[in-house]
């Protein structure tokens, strides 16, 4: 009974050590290399677990509404800002730690939080627009691309995003992508609605249509680029007019059961090799200077992927709009509802 | 003392089910129409002050200011419940015979068939119209069948339009539609349509006094399981409809998600459960005229 008793209370004990040792991130889909939480879990013995999102506001919305048990986030840069002014965030001084020497100033675009206290730049890259050259022949711009069903016959796509789409609308007009201006945001509106008879859908499900040739071009991600590595006819370009790009960063949320965790978690991801180890899998921009050398020549050399400075000056960040989201609001309604 | 004892086992027996409904129905219900007249907060969420053009700006009493009234919401649920009540009706044209059928089946080959009809049930939703989109692509299995036998000499477009959309809200309500219609034909009293025959009635005024009045209560439960999903489903005008067409449910998920406006949301799923229960209301009601005529 003795033994017993004492088995239980060391089961417990062994029980309650590994309940310590988790870390729970909460991440975008497929945004991750699954390798860097094996080696990360293999070097520190903290088990970790993966949820994911699918946009910025759900994630905000459900840790708004009070989920707790997650220990760190990974926000593009407007929704960091939105969650540092709502108090949702930890300071880690992440800023302090010796390999942060890595991080390129360039990718610091937190304005509530210019000097990354409390997060760590995670990943970036562009949204442009993908294409099958067998079908559409060079594209270069926006309006190359719009013009692909009259001219070809082929379909394309938007994404299903409404900052994104109204950007591409504020951007052709010359206006900026984080407008609050009700007359800019009404050009937009107008440029997409007429070319909206062009647009087959609205649709986060491209790539796959494009591998089957059933779409001729669409709007996504730079990572997309990872479905065509056989395909070369599949290019991607960031149009002559302009285009946005993103970034997201690494956050410890206030309610975040493992801080500590959490911290060593960042500083794993300050070593180049690591943050390398992801560019190679996600085919996206790191943050971190010295991983920059060490990703797989195919990625680096490519320029839509590894974009040069004059490209650079063409991107746009979204940044927090406020109160004027709700004009995008009702414009993207309009858009959606038009016939 | 009998009495007594019955009221306590009842209410053993309902007190689970009350307390489920309350905490898991009754409560969220009450949150939506207290959230519906409350102060959007800036980064969603509420301000607790008093708001009423959450309502203003759907039915046209907003300010222009502060909110602008547009007739584009009442559209939108406008076209959802038509598509919705297309749906009904499709699945009640494509239920209504195949239950006569089934109905009159050896009985082995009945199971078989009522099996497969929940069949679909068992895999996700999103899986199933993942399945579609590759059936009704321009490269999917439909077109390449239909040119492969010389029906057609050039793709269906049919993906990504507003028949995809109906196509894939029927394949997804088909069986609520079929199941309660089935059980309503199976219990159809079938010496009542040889009395009707027998009587000298044609065949039309057979179905239309006989037939028709026995299985109208199967047709008005199927048709108010198949209406109310179908008014609110978002996910199938998303994957087939490629979010060309917005539906209230699409309208709905959108103010709680990107537009961060979680009372205008409420206001509008207010809106939608008004609408339902009119339907509700509406239906029972002509089931009950119906009925007593019958009786």
């Amino acid at each position: 009974m003795k033994a017993l008793g004492v088995a239980v209370a060391l089961a417990l004990m062994a029980g309650a050590a590994q309940a310590e040792e988790t870390l729970a991130l909460y991440n975008w889909g497929d945004y991750i290399n699954p390798e860097i939480l094996t080696k990360f879990t293999a070097e520190t013995g903290i088990k970790v677990t993966l949820d994911t999102y699918s946009s910025n506001e759900e994630m905000l919305a459900k840790i708004q509404a009070g989920a707790t048990g997650y220990d760190i986030v990974f926000p593009s840069v407007h929704m960091n800002d939105i969650m540092l002014k709502l108090g949702l965030l930890e300071k880690t001084d992440i800023n302090l730690s010796p390999d942060f020497k890595n991080i390129d100033p360039a990718n610091l675009r937190s304005k509530e939080d210019p000097t990354s206290s409390y997060c760590l730049p995670y990943a970036w890259g562009t949204v442009g627009v993908f294409y099958n050259e067998k079908i559409t022949g060079p594209l270069t711009s926006w309006a190359d691309f719009f013009a692909v069903p009259e001219k070809t016959g082929g379909k394309i796509t938007l994404l299903d995003d409404m900052r994104e789409v109204l950007a591409i609308g504020l951007i052709a007009n010359g206006k900026s992508v984080n407008s609050a201006d009700p007359a800019d945001i009404k050009l937009a509106t107008d440029y997409i609605l007429a070319h909206k008879a062009s647009v087959s859908a609205f649709s986060y499900d491209s790539m796959a249509m494009m591998t089957s040739g059933d779409i001729a071009a669409a709007h996504f991600f730079v990572g997309g680029n990872v479905f065509f590595i056989q395909m070369p006819e599949i290019k991607y370009m960031i149009p002559s007019e302009g285009a946005t790009m993103y970034q997201e960063n690494i956050c410890v949320l206030a309610s975040a059961p493992d801080k500590e965790n959490a911290k060593k978690f960042m500083e794993f991801y300050l070593r180049p090799e690591i943050a390398a180890l992801n560019v190679a899998q996600q085919y996206n921009g790191t943050a971190n200077v010295q991983a920059r050398e060490l990703i797989p020549a195919e990625i680096k050399n490519n320029p839509n992927i590894t974009v040069g400075p004059e490209t650079l000056t063409r991107l746009h960040i979204f940044e927090d709009i406020g109160a004027a989201l709700k004009l995008y609001d009702r414009a993207w309604n309009t858009i959606r509802t038009a016939q | 003392m009998a009495i007594r004892r019955q009221t306590l086992v009842l209410a053993t027996l309902l007190t689970p089910v009350t307390l489920f409904l309350g905490v898991f129905f009754l409560l969220p219900l009450l949150i939506i129409a207290l959230f519906s007249f409350l102060t959007p907060g800036l980064y969603g969420g509420v301000e607790w002050a008093f708001y009423h053009w959450n309502y203003g700006r759907i039915f046209g009493w907003a300010d222009d200011i502060i909110e602008v009234y547009e007739p584009i919401y009442l559209q939108i649920l406008a076209r959802s419940l038509g598509f919705a009540a297309l749906t009904v009706l499709l699945c009640l044209l494509l239920c209504y015979p195949v239950a006569f059928w089934v109905s009159r089946l050896p009985n082995r080959w009945r199971m078989l068939f009522l099996f497969l009809i929940t069949l679909p049930f068992f895999s996700s939703l999103i899986v199933r119209l993942y399945a579609w989109l590759l059936i009704l692509k321009p490269s999917g299995i439909l077109n390449t069948v239909l040119i492969g036998v010389g029906a057609i000499s050039e793709p269906l477009e049919i993906l990504y339009t507003p028949a995809a959309v109906v196509l894939g809200m029927v394949y997804v309500m088909v069986p609520f539609m079929f199941l309660p219609l089935y059980s309503a034909v199976d219990n159809l009293d079938r010496a009542l349509i040889e009395a009707s025959m027998d009587l000298g009635a044609t065949r039309l005024q057979t179905f239309l006094k006989v037939v028709l009045p026995q299985t109208l209560p199967g047709i008005l439960g199927g048709a108010v399981i198949v209406f109310i999903p179908s008014v609110g489903n978002f996910i199938v005008p998303d994957v087939l409809g490629g979010a060309k067409g917005l539906m209230i449910g699409n309208l709905v998920e959108q103010q709680f998600l990107s537009a961060r406006n979680w009372p205008f949301g409420s206001a509008l799923s207010m809106i939608v459960m008004a609408v339902v229960l009119a339907v509700l209301l509406g239906s029972t009601a002509a089931a009950k005229r119906k009925g007593g005529q019958n009786a």
